[in-house]
């Protein structure tokens, strides 16, 4: 297909697109006819047309929201509006391009990493004056900690990026390298998921090299680079947590890999090594792959006030039993200044200079170079040598002249820590426009991984294009548009290392294996939310039915039936003083405000917004132990719940509308745990939590509603809204067809094993839940007792007699009972939280001012 | 020669359980040119899971000590048996030369102690150079100065401009504070002193040890009653580190036991931590004893 003679121009998209002036244009010549490797392409989209492109574009959109791809801009909680944008049409680099990249990349890893072991080892690069030492000692990447420790190995410099530009006649140039923890493979996965999905015909016939072939040379790799001795070891993912601006990508490489992700407080330093805290066990860990910068990783060694980290895990790393990659202290490769030193590292090193080149960059830490940078600071982007909050680049020629006097002084002061770097006219690509295609400035990053003494280069990356025609910026922050990254195979491509393998079964992993304590707990958590705001949902609906029916209604039953029901939901949320107390008169003759709120406040414990957004939040939490469709669910609840504050209707139509969305998405969820979820031990605390909260909420409902009688016009009313609210009211009329009656109900719904909403059939299944957890010694933990009290003396009453009532109408004895169940049940809860989830205490410093502490996982007290 | 019996004690009580207790320990002194240590030894009550010794990225000899029992009252106890020769004359003979002479034979690329001079002569985490510094150091740096009468001079100008008074400054304050209200401890004239010498190009560290006290005329020593102490080193061409006190405003002698040093303070803390507990700390004790040994050798 890349033959030229068959190539014909495709002159319905060469004639609309325009490349950019002054720069190389990726798809067409000068002369405005498509290059050779895009031929293929620029015809089929040719023949797909503009309309038919915007379709697959829409598409691709649909495609990440349900993966619940997000790109975060750290803020205070996790949530779907953070699109990852994704542009139909792929870079496409050919098989010629694609090598010169290729070995580039390989060569600069090569030399990056014996830098780097210098660095932190023998220093001979400075002491030879190879490397002026100011440049590396006054680096805030260069960690005097980690100096000296090693990975097993020769290579040091585990994982490696690189951002690739292209100038105006072609050539490639590398703008900055990332050594620290590269992140982007994980979202280049994913773009080619989705446009595989949406062009498939193109992406079949094109040839393109597959991804997933890196991701098992990572896999391999990070297995090869275990401390010695350790055969089978156990590696773990390092992530700052759920709202760190890539946590999407934490938790696809956790799961594409196949290895628990993790927080800095589900590990503990001890006897020399790193242990994942464990639901009440501690295993050992040998390799982390690190996504949380190296500075944050260890507040004994490190960042002193660093809530991300693990004290201890410097020593540990410096012991040689756990490897940590890439290696603390791999960011002093990030210093722009040493693009300036490459090509002499590279005779030096290498006896050769690296071929792909970097972007021209002036050190000021060097007189003559500083003295260039100063005479020219209006064509230069200057740049910081350290990556700080608040040191972006600056552009030269947009600064006024005080600007750069001030930029002047400041480089004066201190001339070791800034570069000036040459802009370059970076080459363009088409982007899908509604208007049509247009030509916008596009970088490459390239993944490479260690192998073998040398690395292996992801085939394809993540390839980011400005965000308008005019902008040259291109950075996620900036609102930067991806792409696809097809490198087109020369002969098609063997298909080797399948994922299906022939030969003797490997063996797999237990499905009750260890998982951290906070992942279990997140699930717990999700379950138990999930399941309440399932339940005030339904509530909801109830009341909100009662009303339509009765609210300024003459029918005196009606309304107190109303009265009642609105009473047990303040009672039943907790949502004081609500419908319950000062001025509860006058919320219950106008309840329509009180009850919107109890759907949209979202700061307001007991509300349902609040609990899908808790449940949102320990979704993000654990995002690599569900299945992907959860995101489908998770992501359009996170809307519905996002669009409650904007919605101009009616509030009793908001409140309708969300009630029904939000159940539908509950419901969803519901299946896919049921169905879609392998029962490991994060879905037994699922299961559990939710459980647990469907019996505690019925409970509480029952007491709220039944335990008083108001004769029996209202009572039936009443018990019939308790059984829509409770899903069991089309099964009681099948069942006992007659009129209402408290025995009946409390047969159906606490002791029916059948009805899957009754007591009975909660607790039955907590049993389950927690009889399937490993257990050491066979004797029964504090939950599991309190379980079997609550289910035994549940099946020993006798409701008739419960339904005794004294002189004042009221069912005391029942209410009794009730509200033994529900202490028996909170109190397994809580004893839940005490025997299987790690209680950790606020972390502090030992010396120095008294600090504020702060909470030792960072979340926020549950109820 | 002196050999000094160093005894340094530090007991946190607090407010409730701690565990674990991370902490990371300075208190076993260094050899270095003049100065042998014959033993040194740590106890750390309650007994620690972890405890390793090893060496940090300037030579000094760290502790790391992990406790994972429940604990109240955490004792931290060091005892070390050090010799001490007095100063190496040779380094303040070298000195006699003019400073910005010195100053541009360590700025040359070429320069023996070319990684020392850059490493020292950089901004570190608690010291920033700055032309006030500057201004100030050049009182005392005139054109064509010796650098050891330079040095001599800033030290007596810090002791007379600075006043010390003990609980004025903690670690958290910054060194522009210090310089400000002209008052501080040890560490921090230390630290003025750095920035002073950085900020005219001398290349200077910061030093962690003891200083042995005499007890008033006629009254015997009592146990406890010294201080840990910092000074300063500055890096002579040729010659290695000159250390001055400008605590006490004079050349550090054959009275002084080094533990480390570093660029400033933060790389060299006596003991830091990180604990896990509901409470804050009750207490923190320091006593120190340095005792010379009338024995020589």
């Amino acid at each position: 297909m890349n033959d030229p003679a068959t190539t014909t121009p495709a002159p319905t998209v060469a004639a609309g697109y325009r490349p950019l002036d002054g720069c190389y244009d990726e798809m067409v010549d000068a002369a405005g006819v498509p290059r050779e490797h895009w031929s293929y392409l620029a015809e089929s989209i040719a023949e797909l047309g503009l309309d038919e492109l915007l379709r697959r574009r829409v598409e691709a959109a649909r495609l990440l929201d349900q993966d619940g791809v997000v790109y975060n801009t750290y803020r205070e909680s996790a949530r779907a509006d953070e699109r990852w944008l994704l542009d139909p049409l792929p870079a496409v680099l050919g098989s010629r391009e694609w090598e010169r990249i290729e070995t580039g990349v390989i060569e600069r890893a090569e030399l990056l990493n014996l830098v780097l072991e210098d660095l932190y080892g023998p220093r001979d690069l400075l002491r030879r004056g190879l490397l002026p030492p100011e440049l590396v000692f006054g680096h805030a990447g260069f960690l005097r900690s980690c100096d000296g420790i090693r990975l097993p190995g020769n290579q040091q410099l585990f994982s490696y990026a690189a951002d690739v530009g292209r100038d105006k006649d072609g050539r490639y140039v590398v703008l900055s390298d990332r050594t620290q923890a590269p992140s982007g493979a994980g979202y280049a996965l994913e773009n080619r998921t989705v446009i595989s999905r949406v062009l498939p015909s193109l992406y079949r016939e094109a040839q393109v090299h597959r991804l997933a072939p890196f991701f098992r040379s990572l896999r391999v790799a990070l297995q090869t680079v275990a401390p010695p001795g350790v055969d089978d070891p156990r590696i773990v993912v390092l992530t700052p947590g759920p709202l760190n601006e890539t946590a999407f990508e934490h938790a696809v490489l956790a799961s594409e890999l196949g290895y628990p992700l993790v927080e800095g407080s589900d590990l503990i330093a001890r006897r020399g090594g790193v242990w994942m805290r464990a639901l009440g066990q501690l295993e050992p860990v040998h390799v982390i792959l690190r996504r949380v910068d190296a500075w944050f990783c260890d507040p004994l060694e490190l960042k002193p006030d660093s809530r991300l980290g693990v004290p201890g895990l410097v020593e540990a790393a410096r012991s040689g039993n756990v490897s940590i990659v890439n290696t603390l202290g791999s960011s002093v490769l990030e210093n722009p200044a040493l693009l300036a030193f490459l090509p002499r590292l590279g005779k030096h090193l290498l006896g050769t200079e690296p071929r792909l080149g970097s972007v021209p960059t002036w050190w000021c830490g060097d007189d003559g170079s500083r003295r260039h940078v100063l005479a020219n600071l209006e064509q230069l982007i200057l740049r910081p040598t350290s990556r700080a909050p608040g040191s972006a680049a600056t552009f030269g020629w947009e600064c006024s002249a005080a600007e750069l006097d001030a930029l002047r002084r400041r480089i004066e002061h201190r001339p070791q820590e800034w570069v000036g770097q040459e802009p370059i006219a970076m080459a363009s690509t088409p982007t899908l426009t509604s208007g049509g295609l247009e030509a916008r400035r596009t970088v490459l990053r390239a993944f490479a991984v260690a192998r073998t003494d040398s690395y292996v280069v992801m085939p394809g990356g993540l390839t980011r294009v400005a965000p308008d025609a005019g902008s040259d910026r291109i950075s996620n922050q900036a609102g930067a548009i991806s792409k696809d990254t097809w490198v087109l195979a020369s002969e098609p491509e063997r298909l080797t290392g399948f994922w299906l393998q022939s030969g003797p079964a490997v063996e797999g992993i237990d499905p009750m294996a260890a998982i951290p304590s906070r992942a279990a707990e997140n699930l717990w958590w999700l379950g138990r939310y999930a399941e309440r705001a399932e339940a005030i949902t339904r509530l909801l609906r109830a009341v909100d039915d009662r009303r339509n029916e009765f609210q300024g209604s003459t029918n005196a039953a009606g309304v107190a039936s109303l009265r009642a029901l609105l009473v047990a939901l303040t009672q039943v949320t907790a949502t004081y003083p609500g419908f319950v107390g000062h001025g509860a008169d006058k919320r219950l003759a106008g309840p329509g405000a009180e009850l919107l709120s109890l759907v949209v406040d979202e700061a307001r414990p007991g509300a349902l917004a609040h609990a899908v957004r808790a449940l949102l939040d320990c979704a993000y939490a654990v995002r690599d132990q569900l299945s992907n469709d959860t995101w489908l669910v998770v992501g359009s609840l996170d809307r519905v719940i996002l669009r409650l504050h904007s919605s101009d209707e009616e509030p009793q139509a908001v409140v309708q509308g969300a009630l029904q969305r939000v159940m539908q998405s509950l419901l969803a969820l519901g299946g896919l745990g049921d169905e879609s979820m392998v029962r490991d031990l994060g879905w037994r605390f699922m299961d559990a939590g939710r459980r647990i909260e469907r019996a505690v909420q019925l409970l509480s409902l029952l007491r709220a509603t039944v335990t008083q009688t108001r004769g029996t016009a209202t009572d039936s009313l009443v018990l019939e809204s308790v059984l829509t609210a409770a899903e069991s009211i089309i099964t009681y009329r099948r069942r006992y067809r007659s009129q209402a009656q408290l025995e009946t109900l409390l047969d159906l719904l606490l002791l029916d094993e059948g009805n899957p909403r009754s007591v009975i059939y909660q607790l039955q299944r907590l049993i389950d839940d927690f009889d399937a957890l490993p257990n050491g010694d066979h004797r029964l933990r504090d939950e599991q007792r309190l379980l079997l009290e609550a289910s035994t003396a549940l099946r020993l009453v006798d409701t008739t007699a419960l339904v005794a009532q004294d002189a004042a109408g009221d069912c005391a004895e029942l209410d009794a009972f009730l509200a033994h169940l529900l202490d028996l049940l909170l109190r397994a809860a809580d004893a839940v939280d005490r025997v299987h989830f790690v209680q950790l205490l606020p972390q502090r410093q030992l010396v120095g001012p008294a600090q504020p502490a702060a909470s030792a996982n960072g979340t926020a007290a549950r109820r | 020669m002196t050999t000094y019996t160093v005894t340094h004690r530090t007991e946190y009580v607090y407010e409730s359980a701690v565990a674990p207790s991370y902490s990371q320990l300075h208190l076993l002194p260094r050899d270095l040119p003049g100065q042998r240590c014959r033993s040194a030894e740590v106890v750390v009550d309650p007994e620690p899971e972890d405890y390793r010794e090893r060496s940090d990225f300037f030579g000094n000899r760290v502790a790391y000590v992990a406790i994972h029992e429940p604990h109240v009252r955490l004792t931290v106890t060091s005892t070390s048996v050090v010799d001490v020769d007095g100063r190496d004359q040779g380094v303040t003979l070298l000195a006699q030369r003019p400073w910005e002479e010195a100053r541009d034979a360590l700025a040359d690329p070429h320069a023996a102690e070319r990684l020392d001079a850059a490493q020292f002569v950089l901004d570190s985490p608690l010291v920033a150079a700055t032309e006030a510094y500057a201004d100030y150091a050049l009182h005392c740096f005139t054109p064509g100065r010796e650098l050891l009468a330079g040095v001599i001079a800033l030290c007596s100008q810090i002791h007379a401009d600075f006043a010390y008074v003990p609980g004025s400054t903690s670690v958290s304050t910054p060194l522009t504070e210090v310089f400000e209200t002209r008052e501080g401890v040890c560490q921090d004239f230390a630290h003025v002193g750095i920035a002073c010498l950085r900020s005219i190009g001398l290349p200077a560290r910061y030093v962690s040890g003891y200083i042995a006290t005499d007890p008033p005329p006629g009254k015997p020593k009592l146990i406890g009653a010294d201080f840990s102490h910092a000074w300063l080193s500055l890096l002579v061409p040729g010659a290695g580190w000159l250390d001055v006190d400008p605590t006490n405003d004079q050349l550090v002698s054959h009275r002084h036991v080094v533990t480390a040093f570093g660029r400033d303070y933060s790389d060299v803390p006596p003991l830091t931590g990180v604990i896990f507990t509901e409470g804050k700390t009750k207490s923190l004790k320091v006593t120190v004893d340095v005792a010379a040994t009338p024995i020589s050798a």
